[in-house]
């Protein structure tokens, strides 16, 4: 029999017992469609996180200040006062001579005011460079120059976001703002910086809506910037008054973050023992920071990865096997409702081999439909998820054809034995059966 | 040279331990454009002879040709195409398939000889036998002298030189089965060679041969007497 026949035969079969038909493939369908789900969220999820890590630059040691609690904090208030601090950039950059730059980073509380109109945006204390190192571009004006810094200049230079929410469509280069009691003169403005996702794996801020100030002036008048709160006991209490009491010297500032750009990315894990055993010494071994390598971060993640596909993987073939067995006991019961059919072929000229194809091919016709429903369920599934999860997911072209081939072969080896043990009917036998 | 020659044939089924035997040894020859009817009672052998000599089964013992070959001794898939090329075949539950459209039940033995450019062959076949108007209706909706037609066409429709009718007309009534009967001497006046099976000897009568069976040999082998013409025309 020709291949166009027998595809018209299997067809016309799975059309006329569509009920059947469409419950033997749901096992396929639902195997098809998750692995096309996950695959979107996984692929999607890598991707997010490679744009992150783009972003946070893959020649970047980020060092963040951490915090230290219970029984360690006592301890840490002895030997470590200030946490973070200016002086501890100053130290590694004089130690890490590689290094192409070092960024004190002061994240700070403090109101933004237009006329009277306060606005919630982040102010944070730089030095220049510090949008070489994020790979910010300037859109106008200039950024925070060394001159600034050292003459606490109260200039300030705004992020796309910030920007707008504060002088709306207006060229606001030259204009002035309020930022706590002071007015500072924005001389420049960021241009926009694509976010991937709102949800960041390793706490990235926006930096759209930052304003940067030069990070002297920061320290001289506005307190950092702290997600923790403080315990509000007696001690703490004494602390802050007492620490409210003492003007800060900019070397014990404490900061929030500091960057530590290198050469490349093979050059951040060495730099990263070297800032460790800088800052262990500065913190006598308190560990009130966290080190953080976006190539690490990206490491770690391929590993989550792989693990989520070997899971991902073990799901598919399970339910792909639940429905490739489901596939064979249709298949096999179709064959001894369809006996006398099959004498009838023989009889009429059909050979062993005729047979065995065709019984083959309506098993890969109902998997290959089943894989079709499954990849488009698949698909909207994906779409559903990143528009109510909201969650970017990437439909990938190679889990289409991958889930939509095995499939396909779970459709040749689960209706192998069916169609042999329907070619090996008896032509005599079955066309006595009734 | 005769269409179909038997020789010495016999065909013992194993049931158990116990060997029966069906065919004890039967010879005869056919030639090609004869009509020839096989009667016995049931257990004569004459439906063994009918599975051997329609390539579905091999013999025990003896010889087979059909058409110059060797056919006892053909392997499953060979046997696949004599039946395919070489016989039509007619039966008494004119076995045709339920949910397909008689177009597509005589189009069938087609499929099996890759003639997709002849399918126009099967409405012909259709016309022949006076179902040009139904080739769309599913076996459901024809009547059972209807259906034995299809059953007919699709026979035809490979132009094999052999039609077999297994009591073609067992299932139908004597005006219906009369009718069949003018189908198949039409067919045998075209030159084909026709055998039926058959126990009804007023179906028997039709035929220009008669074969009778009884245990498993051959009882009988005379040219019918009196022969039932069905006039053509009538029809």
């Amino acid at each position: 029999m020709g291949i166009i026949d027998s595809i018209l035969t299997g067809l016309s079969e799975l059309f006329s017992h569509k009920m059947r038909s469409m419950l033997t493939m749901l096992g396929v369908i639902f195997g098809v469609a998750a692995v096309i789900a996950m695959v979107s969220i996984g692929e999607g999820g890598k991707q997010t996180m490679l744009e992150q890590i783009r972003q946070m630059g893959i020649d970047v040691v980020h060092i963040k200040r951490g915090v230290v609690a219970g029984e360690l904090m006592e301890k840490a208030q002895e030997k470590s006062p200030f946490g973070l601090k200016y002086a501890d950039a100053q130290s590694i950059s004089r130690i890490c001579t590689f290094a192409r730059g070092v960024f004190p980073v002061r994240e700070v509380f403090a109101d933004v005011k237009v006329g009277n109109r306060p606005i919630s945006v982040k102010v944070v204390g730089v030095t220049s460079g510090y949008e070489v190192a994020t790979r910010s571009a300037l859109e106008k004006g200039r950024f925070i120059k060394p001159s600034d810094v050292n003459g606490r200049a109260a200039v300030c230079v705004l992020g796309d976001k910030a920007k707008r929410e504060l002088f709306g469509f207006e060229d606001p280069l030259g204009k002035t703002l309020k930022i706590g009691k002071r007015i500072f003169k924005v001389v420049g403005i960021m241009s926009p910086k694509e976010l991937g996702d709102s949800k960041s794996f390793a706490s990235l801020r926006d930096l759209n809506s930052d304003v940067y100030i030069p990070i002297t002036i920061s320290v001289s008048d506005f307190k950092l910037f702290s997600q923790q709160p403080i315990p509000p006991t007696f001690q703490n209490a004494l602390l802050l008054l007492g620490k409210s009491m003492t003007v800060q010297s900019l070397d014990n500032s404490e900061v929030s973050e500091i960057l530590v750009q290198v050469a490349n990315e093979d050059a951040t894990i060495p730099t990263e023992s070297v800032i460790r055993a800088v800052l262990n010494r500065q913190h006598k071994g308190i560990r009130d920071y966290e080190i953080v390598i976006p190539s690490e971060l990206l490491k770690q993640s391929r590993e989550t990865q792989r693990i989520f596909n070997i899971v991902m993987a073990a799901i598919a073939s399970i339910s792909l096997l639940v429905g490739g067995i489901g596939i064979m006991n249709i298949m096999l019961a179709t064959v001894t409702q369809r006996t006398r059919e099959i004498g009838v072929r023989r009889c009429i000229g059909a050979t062993k081999w005729d047979i065995i194809r065709q019984f083959m091919l309506e098993a890969l016709v109902i998997t290959c439909f089943g894989g079709l429903i499954g990849v488009a369920l698949g698909v909207a599934g994906a779409k559903a998820i990143s528009v109510y999860a909201n969650w970017r997911t990437v439909v990938s072209v190679q889990a289409i054809i991958v889930s939509f081939s095995v499939s396909a072969l779970v459709g040749v080896i689960f209706g192998m034995y069916p169609a042999i043990r329907a070619s090996s009917v008896d032509p005599i036998e079955a066309l006595r059966y009734s | 040279m005769p269409i179909i020659e038997v020789k010495d044939l016999t065909k013992t089924y194993r049931i158990g331990s116990v060997d029966v035997p069906a065919l004890k040894g039967v010879s005869f020859q056919i030639e090609a454009g004869e009509f020839v009817a096989i009667m016995g009672p049931s257990g004569s052998g004459k439906t063994t002879l009918m599975n051997i000599i329609g390539c579905l089964d091999r013999p025990t013992s003896g010889k087979y040709i059909l058409d110059g070959v060797d056919a006892g001794k053909l392997g499953d898939t060979a046997r696949a195409h004599i039946r395919n090329r070489k016989i039509g075949f007619v039966f008494q539950s004119f076995n045709l398939l339920p949910k397909a459209t008689a177009w597509k039940n005589t189009v069938l033995p087609m499929m099996y000889s890759n003639r997709r450019k002849d399918y126009r062959a099967a409405k012909t076949a259709l016309e022949s036998v006076g179902l040009g108007k139904r080739l769309h209706h599913t076996p459901m909706q024809l009547s059972g002298g209807e259906q034995q037609r299809v059953a007919i066409a699709r026979s035809l429709v490979n132009d094999p030189p052999i039609i077999f009718g297994d009591e073609p007309t067992g299932n139908l009534d004597s005006k219906t089965g009369v009718e069949i009967m003018s189908i198949f001497q039409r067919m045998n006046d075209l030159g084909k060679t026709v055998i039926i099976v058959t126990h009804e000897p007023d179906i028997a009568q039709h035929a220009k041969r008669l074969l009778r069976f009884r245990d498993g040999l051959m009882e009988s082998d005379e040219p019918v007497i009196d022969r039932l013409i069905v006039d053509q025309s009538s029809r």
